[in-house]
Protein backbone atom coordinates (compact mmCIF):
# COMPACT_ATOMS: atom_id res chain seq x y z
CA UNK A 1 0.00 0.00 0.00
CA UNK A 2 1.63 3.55 -1.55
CA UNK A 3 0.20 5.40 1.29
CA UNK A 4 3.01 7.99 1.13
CA UNK A 5 2.53 8.61 -2.59
CA UNK A 6 -1.01 9.03 -3.18
CA UNK A 7 -0.16 12.47 -3.71
CA UNK A 8 1.21 11.69 -7.09
CA UNK A 9 4.46 10.54 -6.04
CA UNK A 10 6.27 14.07 -5.39
CA UNK A 11 6.59 14.04 -1.86
CA UNK A 12 7.52 10.96 -0.38
CA UNK A 13 6.83 9.99 3.59
CA UNK A 14 10.24 9.57 4.25
CA UNK A 15 9.37 8.63 7.95
CA UNK A 16 7.67 5.76 6.78
CA UNK A 17 10.64 3.37 8.08
CA UNK A 18 12.18 5.12 10.36
CA UNK A 19 10.25 4.10 13.35
CA UNK A 20 7.50 4.89 15.64
CA UNK A 21 10.17 6.94 18.46
CA UNK A 22 11.43 9.01 15.00
CA UNK A 23 7.99 9.90 14.60
CA UNK A 24 7.16 10.58 18.23
CA UNK A 25 10.59 12.83 18.85
CA UNK A 26 9.50 14.68 15.74
CA UNK A 27 5.97 15.13 16.66
CA UNK A 28 7.31 16.58 20.30
CA UNK A 29 9.93 18.84 18.82
CA UNK A 30 7.28 20.23 16.68
CA UNK A 31 6.21 21.93 19.58
CA UNK A 32 9.56 23.70 20.20
CA UNK A 33 12.90 22.99 20.76
CA UNK A 34 13.55 20.23 23.87
CA UNK A 35 16.74 17.86 24.90
CA UNK A 36 16.46 14.55 25.99
CA UNK A 37 14.88 14.69 29.17
CA UNK A 38 12.16 17.28 27.99
CA UNK A 39 11.68 15.16 25.01
CA UNK A 40 11.36 11.61 27.21
CA UNK A 41 8.63 13.36 29.91
CA UNK A 42 6.49 15.31 27.02
CA UNK A 43 6.17 12.09 24.50
CA UNK A 44 5.32 10.06 28.13
CA UNK A 45 2.37 12.65 27.95
CA UNK A 46 1.68 12.86 24.63
CA UNK A 47 1.81 9.17 23.36
CA UNK A 48 2.10 7.36 26.82
CA UNK A 49 4.96 5.79 25.36
CA UNK A 50 7.82 5.84 27.69
CA UNK A 51 11.22 6.17 25.29
CA UNK A 52 14.19 4.17 26.47
CA UNK A 53 17.22 6.52 26.84
CA UNK A 54 19.19 4.31 24.31
CA UNK A 55 16.62 4.53 21.66
CA UNK A 56 16.25 8.41 22.36
CA UNK A 57 19.69 8.77 21.52
CA UNK A 58 19.85 6.77 18.37
CA UNK A 59 16.84 7.94 16.96
CA UNK A 60 18.07 11.75 17.62
CA UNK A 61 21.02 10.57 15.82
CA UNK A 62 19.21 9.50 12.76
CA UNK A 63 16.90 11.91 12.21
CA UNK A 64 19.71 14.24 12.77
CA UNK A 65 22.09 12.21 9.90
CA UNK A 66 18.45 12.87 8.02
CA UNK A 67 18.36 16.93 8.26
CA UNK A 68 14.87 16.60 10.22
CA UNK A 69 16.24 18.22 13.12
CA UNK A 70 19.59 20.13 14.57
CA UNK A 71 21.25 20.50 17.78
CA UNK A 72 21.23 23.74 19.22
CA UNK A 73 24.24 25.01 21.06
CA UNK A 74 24.70 23.52 24.85
CA UNK A 75 23.28 24.11 27.78
CA UNK A 76 24.88 23.20 30.73
CA UNK A 77 25.46 19.74 30.01
CA UNK A 78 22.09 19.08 27.46
CA UNK A 79 21.91 19.45 23.71
CA UNK A 80 18.69 21.10 22.63
CA UNK A 81 16.96 20.11 19.40
CA UNK A 82 14.91 21.36 16.89
CA UNK A 83 13.11 20.26 14.14
CA UNK A 84 14.39 22.03 10.98
CA UNK A 85 11.98 23.27 7.60
CA UNK A 86 12.22 20.19 5.61
CA UNK A 87 12.05 17.99 9.46
CA UNK A 88 8.39 19.33 9.45
CA UNK A 89 7.43 18.84 5.95
CA UNK A 90 7.98 15.53 6.12
CA UNK A 91 6.23 15.44 9.47
CA UNK A 92 3.54 16.79 8.21
CA UNK A 93 3.65 14.50 4.79
CA UNK A 94 3.40 11.51 7.44
CA UNK A 95 0.85 12.84 9.71
CA UNK A 96 -1.15 13.07 6.04
CA UNK A 97 -0.75 9.25 4.98
CA UNK A 98 -1.57 8.08 8.54
CA UNK A 99 -4.58 10.44 8.56
CA UNK A 100 -5.84 8.42 5.17
CA UNK A 101 -5.32 5.07 6.22
CA UNK A 102 -6.88 6.27 9.79
CA UNK A 103 -9.94 7.35 7.52
CA UNK A 104 -9.76 4.38 5.21
CA UNK A 105 -9.82 2.28 8.48
CA UNK A 106 -12.47 4.11 9.98
CA UNK A 107 -14.92 3.65 6.86
CA UNK A 108 -14.20 0.26 6.22
CA UNK A 109 -15.38 -0.53 10.24
CA UNK A 110 -18.05 1.03 9.48
CA UNK A 111 -19.10 -0.69 6.17
CA UNK A 112 -18.42 -3.76 7.57
CA UNK A 113 -21.04 -3.31 10.54
CA UNK A 114 -17.90 -3.99 13.21
CA UNK B 1 20.73 -0.95 44.53
CA UNK B 2 22.09 2.15 46.14
CA UNK B 3 23.26 5.19 44.36
CA UNK B 4 27.58 4.69 43.47
CA UNK B 5 26.68 1.62 42.43
CA UNK B 6 23.74 2.88 39.88
CA UNK B 7 26.16 5.18 39.00
CA UNK B 8 29.01 2.79 37.97
CA UNK B 9 26.39 0.13 35.86
CA UNK B 10 24.95 2.94 33.87
CA UNK B 11 28.90 4.64 33.39
CA UNK B 12 30.36 1.02 32.47
CA UNK B 13 27.08 0.80 30.10
CA UNK B 14 28.03 4.13 28.35
CA UNK B 15 31.15 3.29 27.84
CA UNK B 16 30.04 0.07 25.12
CA UNK B 17 29.09 2.99 22.89
CA UNK B 18 31.88 4.36 20.72
CA UNK B 19 33.88 7.02 21.56
CA UNK B 20 32.66 9.44 18.76
CA UNK B 21 29.11 8.77 20.39
CA UNK B 22 30.28 9.50 23.91
CA UNK B 23 32.11 12.78 23.35
CA UNK B 24 28.54 13.85 21.81
CA UNK B 25 26.00 12.37 23.97
CA UNK B 26 28.33 10.80 26.81
CA UNK B 27 27.86 13.76 29.93
CA UNK B 28 24.08 14.28 29.04
CA UNK B 29 23.27 10.69 28.72
CA UNK B 30 24.79 10.09 32.06
CA UNK B 31 22.74 13.51 33.55
CA UNK B 32 19.61 11.89 31.63
CA UNK B 33 20.35 8.86 33.45
CA UNK B 34 20.47 10.18 36.64
CA UNK B 35 17.38 12.24 36.17
CA UNK B 36 15.24 8.93 35.07
CA UNK B 37 16.16 7.19 37.76
CA UNK B 38 15.23 10.19 40.17
CA UNK B 39 12.04 9.90 38.51
CA UNK B 40 11.99 6.41 39.71
CA UNK B 41 12.70 4.44 36.37
CA UNK B 42 14.62 1.37 37.49
CA UNK B 43 18.43 1.91 36.71
CA UNK B 44 18.16 -1.45 35.45
CA UNK B 45 15.87 -0.85 32.38
CA UNK B 46 17.92 2.58 31.87
CA UNK B 47 20.86 0.12 31.58
CA UNK B 48 19.57 -2.26 29.27
CA UNK B 49 18.11 0.84 26.88
CA UNK B 50 21.82 1.92 26.82
CA UNK B 51 22.99 -1.32 26.12
CA UNK B 52 20.47 -2.35 23.48
CA UNK B 53 21.67 1.57 21.68
CA UNK B 54 25.36 0.76 21.85
CA UNK B 55 25.09 -2.35 20.22
CA UNK B 56 22.63 -0.79 17.33
CA UNK B 57 25.72 2.19 17.21
CA UNK B 58 28.28 -0.11 16.67
CA UNK B 59 26.36 -1.89 13.88
CA UNK B 60 25.22 0.99 12.17
CA UNK B 61 27.26 1.38 9.14
CA UNK B 62 29.10 4.75 9.19
CA UNK B 63 31.61 5.97 6.37
CA UNK B 64 35.37 5.91 8.08
CA UNK B 65 33.71 3.17 10.91
CA UNK B 66 36.01 0.21 10.10
CA UNK B 67 34.74 -1.72 13.04
CA UNK B 68 31.03 -1.89 11.69
CA UNK B 69 32.12 -3.12 8.23
CA UNK B 70 34.23 -6.21 10.42
CA UNK B 71 31.53 -7.05 12.58
CA UNK B 72 28.79 -7.09 9.57
CA UNK B 73 31.12 -9.14 7.70
CA UNK B 74 31.67 -11.35 10.85
CA UNK B 75 27.75 -11.27 11.69
CA UNK B 76 27.24 -12.38 7.38
CA UNK B 77 30.14 -15.52 7.80
CA UNK B 78 28.34 -16.75 11.03
CA UNK B 79 24.82 -16.80 9.01
CA UNK B 80 26.28 -17.95 5.86
CA UNK B 81 28.21 -20.83 8.29
CA UNK B 82 24.93 -21.20 9.71
CA UNK B 83 23.10 -21.91 6.54
CA UNK B 84 26.22 -24.52 4.96
CA UNK B 85 25.85 -26.06 8.35
CA UNK B 86 22.38 -26.50 8.17
CA UNK B 87 22.32 -27.75 4.37
CA UNK B 88 24.89 -30.56 5.03
CA UNK B 89 23.32 -31.74 7.67
CA UNK B 90 20.01 -32.20 5.87
CA UNK B 91 21.98 -32.95 2.61
CA UNK B 92 23.72 -36.15 4.90
CA UNK B 93 21.06 -38.10 5.62
CA UNK B 94 19.25 -37.62 2.43
CA UNK B 95 21.98 -38.86 0.49
CA UNK B 96 23.28 -41.73 2.58
CA UNK B 97 19.26 -43.07 2.17
CA UNK B 98 19.82 -42.63 -1.56
CA UNK B 99 22.50 -44.87 -2.02
CA UNK B 100 21.86 -47.50 0.37
CA UNK B 101 17.70 -47.67 -2.08
CA UNK B 102 19.97 -47.38 -5.32
CA UNK B 103 19.93 -51.13 -5.72
CA UNK B 104 16.22 -51.90 -4.96
CA UNK B 105 15.43 -49.62 -7.51
CA UNK B 106 16.01 -52.32 -10.24
CA UNK B 107 12.44 -52.86 -10.99
CA UNK B 108 11.79 -48.97 -12.18
CA UNK B 109 13.46 -50.06 -15.55
CA UNK B 110 11.02 -50.76 -18.61
CA UNK B 111 10.25 -54.29 -18.68
CA UNK B 112 11.28 -55.60 -15.28
CA UNK B 113 8.29 -57.02 -13.23
CA UNK B 114 6.51 -55.80 -10.64
CA UNK B 115 8.47 -56.75 -7.27
CA UNK B 116 6.41 -58.16 -4.80
CA UNK B 117 5.77 -56.78 -1.24
CA UNK B 118 8.81 -54.68 -0.07
CA UNK B 119 9.23 -56.49 3.49
CA UNK B 120 11.16 -54.99 5.67
CA UNK B 121 12.23 -52.57 3.00
CA UNK B 122 11.35 -48.42 3.75
CA UNK B 123 9.35 -46.94 1.36
CA UNK B 124 11.07 -43.52 -0.58
CA UNK B 125 9.09 -40.86 -1.07
CA UNK B 126 10.57 -38.29 -2.92
CA UNK B 127 8.71 -35.32 -5.06
CA UNK B 128 5.45 -37.05 -5.23
CA UNK B 129 2.76 -36.60 -2.92
CA UNK B 130 0.18 -39.29 -1.85
CA UNK B 131 1.91 -41.95 -3.26
CA UNK B 132 3.96 -44.57 -1.26
CA UNK B 133 6.81 -45.37 -4.15
CA UNK B 134 8.22 -43.70 -6.67
CA UNK B 135 10.89 -43.45 -9.28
Amino acid sequence: MAVGRRDGGARPDVLRRVGEASVLILISLAGGAKHGYALIQDIKELADVELGPGTLYGALDRLERLGLIESLPAEDRRHPYRITVPGAAALRVHLDAVERVSAAGRLRLQLGGI
Amino acid sequence: MDESRTARLISAVLRCYPVRWRRRHGDEAAELAALLIRDGTPAGSIAWSYLAGAVREWLTPRPGRRLSTVACALLAATCLLGVSAGLLASAGPARAAGTSQARPRAHCRPGSPEPGPAVGRSPVIIGVAGHGRSC
